[in-house]
């Protein structure tokens, strides 16, 4: 739906405060450290997009399934539910919502299992994938209900390409642009930031890349909050210069040992 | 997490659809009544689907909109995998009112309805969301006379170009030529050709192209507005299931609609234009003299209402079978138990 961003669920009850977010994963920041806790998220989004990927899903349905998963986890702490199984479930249910394609359930689980074994062995090793359908189907209901059933989510793509286009079409820069987007997933501004002003903190970062010179007076020309855009920068930054020194092979599975875990451990 | 099947005190059962039950309920924490849906799980193999897409719809949609002439989503709660939606209590829907023959519609009335039917639709549209299965027994009416539009089912986001659309939907009588010629990129248009249809159907008091199949249907609307050329209608040819017609002269809708006005008669006209670009939006339609000429619509704790109201909430429960629907917009024959 491309209806009005400023009446939607998303703008009126998911734009958090970053105070907030910090305080409700006080639980999980006891256990593990500020840098450990995003790393895991950078892993689960990883796992989500090979598998939306795998299923042939657009980049909008990927967005929308990591941004399901990071909203269930602003309010829950990851020993709530196992984010192998939310993952997928996420997937499912933006697939739906969406409206693009059917995703029957058994090929997400034959996927879960393929790409946990060929893509994520460093993680899982010889471990499968121990979900099944019933698992889904019911993680699928907790979900819808802690998403309070707010489905519909805006994402940069759109206003990025509007921008591009306005500041005069340039392939080059929306495409690092974009993935630069792609890249913010991985961060929590999806969580605290409308969509418009991550779409420009992506552009920012793509010119300074770029050596481009024309973002200025495009921006000085809109009435947007630059130290909002700042902070987008900042954090989009902050995920490129942890990535230079951590090699997510050798450290996932401590991080994954360490991570807080539902009691009883799923099994059928 | 609060025990929702606690909230809602179950007062009566309103009626029993192939996809969901209907409950009328009153909520206790607010003391309201409302519409409980309770949707069903399907076959195995559609419970291998996870919640129901239709449910699923309605819940994104409704979630995203408010407006006083939509029905309101008010909660969503599940027990185990079940998935149960909370709307606005609604008495009564058009379809019962057009038929009941104790009732006299006055212009002031059908004016009423009109509008009330046209803003909530406008600001459909505004949202770039088609409802797709606009008919009498999808706009409810409560006891102060307020109509919202219900049954989000069908409903779909818009203005893609590229977006390929199926053509299946709209109940048939309400059903726009281009939708019966088989396009697949369609708009507002098949909206408005349903919000003529129910214009013309307060008017005459039964349905105005009841068709019996598709093609049957066709020929109605082109027995009454002409069939169309390639001049009037340019690229109708190009559609999928076209087919050509019988050359049938096009009707004076005053002779049709003798006790409706001049500006009722333009407001049809505009609405149930067959080229699909020709026909009016909701804000055009609005603005049309119709609606600022007298009479005044009648205010909604005016409009007539069945008068064994009260009885009928127990004795028949069907009235309620719009939050029934299903994929198929009523085209299948639904399994009411009284």
């Amino acid at each position: 739906m491309a209806g009005n961003f400023w009446q939607s669920s998303h703008h009126q009850q998911w734009i958090l405060d970053k105070q907030d977010l910090v305080r409700d994963r006080q639980h999980d920041l006891n256990i593990l450290t500020e840098e450990e806790y995003q790393k895991i998220f950078n892993f689960f989004a990883s796992i989500i997009q090979v598998l939306g990927e795998q299923l042939k899903l657009r980049q909008q349905v990927i967005a929308t399934a990591t941004v399901y998963f990071k909203r269930f986890y602003a309010r829950n702490s990851l020993k709530c539910i196992d984010p192998l199984l939310l993952s997928p479930t996420c997937v499912f249910l933006a697939s739906k919502v969406e409206e693009f394609g059917v995703i029957s359930n058994s090929r997400l689980i034959t996927t879960c299992q393929t790409v946990i074994k060929n893509k994520f062995s460093y993680a899982y090793g010889q471990q499968e994938f121990p979900y099944r359908t019933n698992h889904i189907l019911e993680c699928e209901f907790y979900l819808l209900e802690n998403l309070d059933c707010c489905l519909i989510v805006y994402q940069p793509y759109r206003p990025l390409l509007l921008f591009v286009q306005d500041i005069g079409p340039d392939e080059q820069l929306l495409t690092y642009a974009w993935r630069i987007v792609n890249d913010s997933l991985r961060t929590d501004v999806s969580l605290l930031f409308p969509p418009y002003q991550i779409a420009i903190g992506a552009m920012h970062i793509a010119c300074v890349m770029l050596g481009k010179e024309n973002l200025k007076p495009w921006l000085a020309e809109l009435n947007v909050d630059m130290d909002k855009i700042q902070e987008i920068v900042r954090s989009i930054i902050n995920l490129y210069e942890m990535w230079k020194s951590y090699d997510e092979k050798k450290e996932i599975q401590g991080l994954l040992g360490k991570m807080p875990k539902p009691k009883p451990a799923p099994q059928r | 997490m609060y025990e929702p099947t606690l909230r809602y005190e179950k007062i009566d059962f309103l009626g029993e659809g192939q996809f969901a039950t209907v409950y009328k309920a009153k909520d206790v924490k607010s003391d309201k009544i409302v519409a409980v849906k309770k949707i069903k799980i399907g076959s195995r193999l559609e419970a291998q689907d996870g919640i129901n897409r239709t449910a699923l719809r309605e819940i994104k949609l409704l979630q995203e909109l408010q407006h006083i002439n939509l029905i309101g989503l008010l909660d969503v709660f599940g027990q185990k995998s079940n998935v149960s939606l909370v709307f606005d209590f609604m008495d009564t829907d058009l379809e019962i009112i057009v038929k009941d023959s104790n009732i006299v519609l006055t212009p002031a009335n059908v004016k009423a309805y009109t509008i009330m039917t046209l803003k909530g639709l406008e600001y459909l549209h505004q949202n770039w969301i088609l409802h797709r299965d606009l008919k009498p027994n999808n706009l409810l009416i409560n006891r102060e006379g307020i109509l919202k539009i219900g049954d989000f089912g069908l409903a779909k986001a818009f203005g893609s170009p590229t977006r390929i659309n199926t053509h299946q939907v709209v109940t048939r009588w309400y059903r726009s030529p281009e939708l019966l010629f088989g396009a697949r990129q369609y708009g507002t248009g098949v909206d408005m050709w349903a919000v003529g249809c129910i214009l013309a159907e307060l008017l005459l008091r039964v349905p105005f192209l009841p068709g019996e199949s598709d093609l049957d249907q066709l020929s109605r609307i082109f027995q009454v507005f002409g069939t169309p050329n390639e001049e009037t209608w340019p690229g109708m040819k190009n559609l999928t299931d076209y087919v050509q017609f019988k050359q049938f002269p096009a009707q004076q809708l005053r002779h049709i609609f003798s006790a409706a006005a001049d500006d009722l008669l333009q407001l049809l006209d505009r609405l149930l234009a067959l080229y699909p670009p020709a026909r009016c939006d909701c804000t055009q339609a609005l603005q049309m003299p119709y609606f600022s000429n007298k009479p005044a619509p009648t205010v909604g704790a005016k409009l007539p209402m069945p008068t064994n109201i009260f009885k009928m909430e127990s004795e028949k429960p069907s009235l309620k079978r719009k939050l029934l629907d299903n994929i198929d917009g009523g085209s299948l024959a639904k399994r009411l138990q009284f």
